[in-house]
Parts: C-alpha cells; sequence; structure tokens
C-alpha cells in the first residue's frame, strides 16, 4: 500500500494521483474527504482509468459533476450533502423547533456552498426563514462582522456547515459577541481540535456525522484502532476504513486485482457492511443507497450520540 | 449594530497597527519592505505559545520574553540577511528578495520544527463578554486593544523623546548625513531592528492568544503592508492611522456590504492610494520605493 500526503493543496492532490497511477501503477486508490479537491481528482481518475473510492467528500458534483454525466471511475462510501442539508435542515425544524435560521458558510469550499444550498431549500419547503447568510473565506480568523451581522438578525438557530478550525473561532467569537443561539454543523466539525479551541463556545451545540463515535456497536474497532495507533478515534478513522473495506470487497468480487475489473465490480456492488452502515452502491451516481444520517451534540465536551436519521426506502 | 462594528473595527485594526508599526519602522530607515517580518511575528508567537503552556510562564513575563526573543531574532537577520548586503550598497532590490528568503526560510524551519498543526494557547479569559448598552466586547479583545495603545505610546514615547529616538530619526530622514553627525548606523539600524521585532512578537502572541498560532500566520502582515502603505510607508503615526483605517474598511465591507468581498476592498484601497496618493496619508515623498 502507498499512500501521499495531498497536504490540502488541490495541485498537490492532482499530483500526487498521477504519481499513484502512472508511477506507482496502483490498482485502486482510497481518496480522500475535502469535495473541492476530490472533484479536481476525479478527471484525472477518469482518464488514468484509476478507480478511486473517496472516504466522505460529499458534494454531489465528485462523482455526478452535470446533469447526465457520470464520473466512472469515482466512488464513495458516504452520502451526499443534499441529503445532509435535509437532515439538519428537519433536525432543526422539527427536534429543535427553529422557525428562523442564520447560515455563516465558507465561500471558498466547495461542499461548505453546497450545504448552505441544501439547507436553505430544504429548510424553507419545511416552512423556515432565513433571516441572516454570511460568507468567510477558509483562512481567515476574523468574523466578527459577519457574526455581528447574524446576532442583529436574532435567529433561533445558527447553521456552520464549516471546518473545524473555522468553526472554533467563529463561536469563541460569537460567544464574545454575547450570542448565546445554539449552533448546528455539518461533518467537517467532528475534530478533538474544536474542543481544545472552543471547547466552552461549541458546549450544547449539535452536528450532523456519517456515524457515532461512540456507537457500542464499533467498541472492536475503537479498541483496536487506539491500542495500534495510540490515540482517540476520530470519524476520518471510520470512514478510512470503510472505504478500505469496499476496496477489499470489490476486488474480491472481480475476483483480480485489476483497475477496470474493480471499477466494473464498484458500480454494482451490493451489502458490504461497514462500519458506517451498509453499501449498496446506485450505479447511476456511485453513491451509496440509503445511508444513515446522526446528529451529534456536544455535551460536557464530549461528542454523544443525539440521534439517527435513516433515508426513507 | 453600528456601534458594535465600529467596536469590531477597532478591535481588529488595533492588531494590525502593531504589526504595521515595525514594518514603516524598517522602512522608514532603510527604504525597504521586510517581507520577514511575518515570520518574525509567527517567532514571537510560538515562543509565547511555548512560554505559556508548555513551561507555564506567567503571563506578563510571557509577553516580555517573547518581545525580547522575536526582537532578537530581528536583530540576527539585519545582522547576517541585510547588513552585508548595506555595506555592499546593494539597491534596494536586493534587500527585498533577501528578506522574500528569509521567510520562505524560516516558514518551512518552522513547519518541520513546530510541524504544520496549528497551536491554541490556554484561554486565560472567560467567553463572556463586557456588555456596554447592546455592545458586546470580548474581553481579549479589550486587553489586546490597551495593550495595543500602551505599546505604540511607549513607542512613540521611545522615538520622539528619547536621544536614542532622534536618532533613529535623523537616520530615517538622511542616512548619509546622519552617520557624517557621529550617528552609528549599525547600532542605530540594530536597534530598530530589536523595536520592529519586538512589537511583530507582541503582536504574534497577541494575535496567536486570539485566532491561534501556525507556522504560515506570517501571511497576516499583507494586511500591515497594505496599512502602511494607506497610512504612508515610513510613517509610524501614518501606520498606525492605516491600520485603523484598513480595520474600519474591512469591518463595515464585511458588515454592510458582503463579507464575500472583504479582501476585495482591502486590497481596492491600497491601490486607490498608490494611484492617487502615492505617499501614503501621512507618508513623506520619495522616488523609489521598494
Amino acid at each position: 500500500m502507498v499512500y501521499y500526503d495531498g497536504k490540502g493543496d488541490q495541485l498537490e492532490y492532482i499530483n500526487v494521483l498521477k504519481r499513484l497511477i502512472y508511477e506507482d501503477k496502483v490498482v485502486g486508490v482510497i481518496g480522500q474527504n475535502t469535495s473541492g479537491n476530490q472533484i479536481a481528482m476525479a478527471p484525472i481518475a477518469e482518464e488514468g482509468k484509476e478507480p478511486i473510492i473517496s472516504t466522505f467528500a460529499t458534494n454531489p458534483k465528485v462523482t455526478v459533476p452535470e446533469a447526465g454525466k457520470l464520473m466512472r471511475y469515482t466512488f464513495r462510501v458516504c452520502f451526499i450533502d443534499p441529503y445532509s442539508g435535509e437532515v439538519t435542515a428537519k433536525f432543526v425544524s422539527q427536534d429543535l423547533g427553529a422557525k428562523t435560521a442564520a447560515v455563516l458558510f465558507d465561500i471558498s469550499s466547495d461542499y461548505s456552498t453546497g450545504v448552505k444550498d441544501y439547507f436553505v431549500k430544504s429548510f424553507e419547503a419545511l416552512g423556515g426563514k432565513i433571516v441572516a447568510m454570511e460568507a468567510l473565506k477558509a483562512g481567515d480568523v476574523d468574523f466578527r462582522p459577519q457574526l455581528t451581522k447574524i446576532k442583529e438578525a436574532n435567529p433561533d438557530v445558527i447553521i456552520m456547515p464549516l471546518m473545524f478550525k473555522e468553526v472554533a473561532l467563529s463561536a469563541n467569537q460569537a460567544r464574545e459577541l454575547g450570542i448565546k443561539t445554539t449552533l448546528v454543523g455539518g461533518d467537517g466539525w467532528p475534530s478533538l481540535q474544536l474542543l481544545e479551541i472552543a471547547g466552552p463556545a461549541v458546549e450544547g451545540s449539535y452536528y450532523l456525522d456519517h456515524a457515532d463515535v461512540a456507537d457500542p456497536d464499533l467498541a472492536e474497532f475503537r479498541t483496536a484502532y487506539e491500542k495500534e495507533y495510540n490515540r482517540p478515534i476520530e470519524i476520518t478513522a471510520i470512514m478510512g476504513h470503510d472505504a478500505v473495506t469496499l476496496m477489499k470487497a470489490a476486488i474480491e468480487k472481480a475476483g483480480k486485482a485489476e483497475p477496470e475489473a474493480i471499477r466494473d465490480a464498484l458500480e454494482n456492488i451490493k451489502d458490504v457492511k461497514v462500519l458506517s452502515g451498509t453499501i449498496n452502491m446506485d450505479p447511476a451516481t456511485h453513491n451509496p443507497m440509503n445511508k444513515a444520517a446522526v446528529i451529534i451534540k456536544i455535551e460536557n465536551g464530549k461528542f454523544v450520540f443525539f440521534k439517527k436519521f435513516q433515508p426513507a426506502q | 449594530m453600528i456601534l458594535q462594528q465600529i467596536v469590531n473595527g477597532l478591535s481588529i485594526g488595533s492588531v494590525y497597527a502593531m504589526i504595521a508599526v515595525g514594518y514603516s519602522l524598517v522602512y522608514s530607515v532603510l527604504n525597504f519592505s521586510n517581507f520577514a517580518h511575518g515570520e518574525i511575528l509567527m517567532i514571537g508567537s510560538f515562543m509565547g505559545f511555548f512560554l505559556l503552556s508548555v513551561l507555564k510562564v506567567p503571563f506578563p513575563i510571557t509577553l516580555a520574553l517573547s518581545m525580547v526573543g522575536a526582537g532578537v531574532v530581528a536583530m540576527a537577520i539585519e545582522r547576517f540577511g541585510y547588513r552585508p548586503l548595506r555595506l555592499r550598497k546593494a539597491p534596494t532590490l536586493y534587500f527585498m528578495i533577501a528578506a522574500m528568503g528569509f521567510s520562505v526560510f524560516l516558514q518551512n524551519l518552522a513547519i518541520i520544527v513546530f510541524t504544520p498543526n496549528f497551536r491554541t494557547y490556554p484561554q486565560l479569559f472567560t467567553l463572556e463578554p463586557i456588555l456596554l448598552g447592546q455592545v458586546a466586547m470580548g474581553r481579549l479583545d479589550l486587553l489586546i486593544f490597551f495593550i495595543s495603545l500602551l505599546s505604540l505610546s511607549i513607542l512613540s514615547l521611545f522615538i520622539y523623546k528619547t536621544k536614542i529616538g532622534t536618532a533613529i530619526r535623523a537616520t530615517a530622514y538622511n542616512y548619509r548625513v546622519a552617520s557624517l553627525m557621529g550617528i552609528n548606523p549599525d547600532i542605530v539600524i540594530g536597534i530598530v531592528f530589536f523595536l520592529a521585532g519586538g512589537t511583530a512578537g507582541l503582536g504574534g502572541m497577541l494575535f496567536g492568544m486570539k485566532y491561534t498560532t501556525c507556522p504560515w500566520m506570517g501571511a497576516l502582515t499583507i494586511k500591515a503592508f497594505i496599512a502602511a502603505v494607506v497610512g504612508g510607508l515610513g510613517s509610524l503615526p501614518g501606520a498606525v492611522l492605516g491600520s485603523f483605517i484598513l480595520g474600519m474598511v474591512e469591518t463595515f465591507a464585511s458588515g454592510y456590504v458582503s463579507s464575500s468581498f472583504r479582501d476585495l476592498f482591502s486590497y481596492a484601497i491600497m491601490i486607490i492610494i498608490i494611484i492617487f496618493l502615492p505617499s501614503g496619508l501621512l507618508g513623506k515623498n520619495t522616488s523609489e520605493k521598494a
């Protein structure tokens, strides 16, 4: 198994993928979790005829960049943003009783902008009203101007589909501005550094994730992981493991370790049991069907399971 | 809300001010933009981080030590990087290139030594804001604001009311004549870099406390550069003025136009100033600026 660090840089990811395909000549690639980078890598995989499975890049464009076009070599093991937008909207309006919402999103991120769009669509369809929509750029550190506007609009909840660093900074700054509103986020949140930087600020917040890290069913995996790597488990470990499990299942189904055969096997694969659920691949979109979402609450400085949302069959 | 945004702008401006002042100070004496300034800020920030969280040194002492530490590093860069160029009477452009070289070198050294992970300072204050009517002020922000004003006042007292300060101003005004008058430029420049490094280190530590510390936080100095240009490169009051203007412009652009366009406004005012008022609001007029 060969691995490279894309360093969060799109160009770097393209380079290392090309290296894996043409120099290391691997039979399959396990991708990563940021949509923007995964979208950039998809055409490279197409050209190199190399199947790539993303761990949890959630923007729909990763596999279906535009209506009617499918990236034949890209797959994923997670649900997609329209679903997370929908679940978040349902959660805040039904479980939290929110009638108005403000959104703080990252304009430089495909993921964040996507989730924002889907959330707004679903929330308004449920009768909710968006009272403020503010943008930031990843890398910025001061969000008080945006947060002041949000405070002025007085929403019932603030939706923050951001990566954990921006969540931490904006949560701290929000509390410093006297904003006491509940914060709700997505799968960019889970990280121990979030608690390190902004523990008190995100206390009582919720976020949506692919699996409950503290799920008792996953205890065996958790113990093995913590023993091997000497650090607490995070969602990236679970999704990474799932992607590898899927790749293995595909190789077994194909009967041979060849990129083309693996790709064909992945397209129609069914009933692969992974840590975050069961993978039934949709051949039309290369997205697993019916993956559940969990809502996690941050309570007493810990990530606690709150609710599971199962998609309608 | 407008009062709150004004408070936000002043707060952001006070951080920029500390960094812009060091930047302008070096510019005033050597006539070039020290692009390594950001990395001195970063080193000050890491020093403060390790002193505070690992060695558990009390806060005021950490502040002082980080300032001194950063000042020393700045002096070292001057001694080994810029002085040889100065003695060789190299054109200003060479200084800039050297500065960029130091910047890249120090950044990558930091990535290797400190790892790319960002570091969080221990939280010294609660997040409960101090409320003045409808306006909320974070405690850390108030502290940063006051430390910034205090250090700027002390710096200006030093520059305008002491003999060494006069020597610095003389050297900035005219390097050659000042040395003819018996002022040793090496010593003066060393002190200038120490002061610039000190304010950068202080700024870095305060910035790290508020926003986390990482090897490439020096990128913040581009804002200080804009502030210094707007206020007039080489002018210290100009740097402060430019910083508060920049802070306000950024806040109001984010607050009232669109948060997506914030940086657009920051760079736009710099371009406008360069085109219409090239010496800045308070700056001196020179033919060549690097």
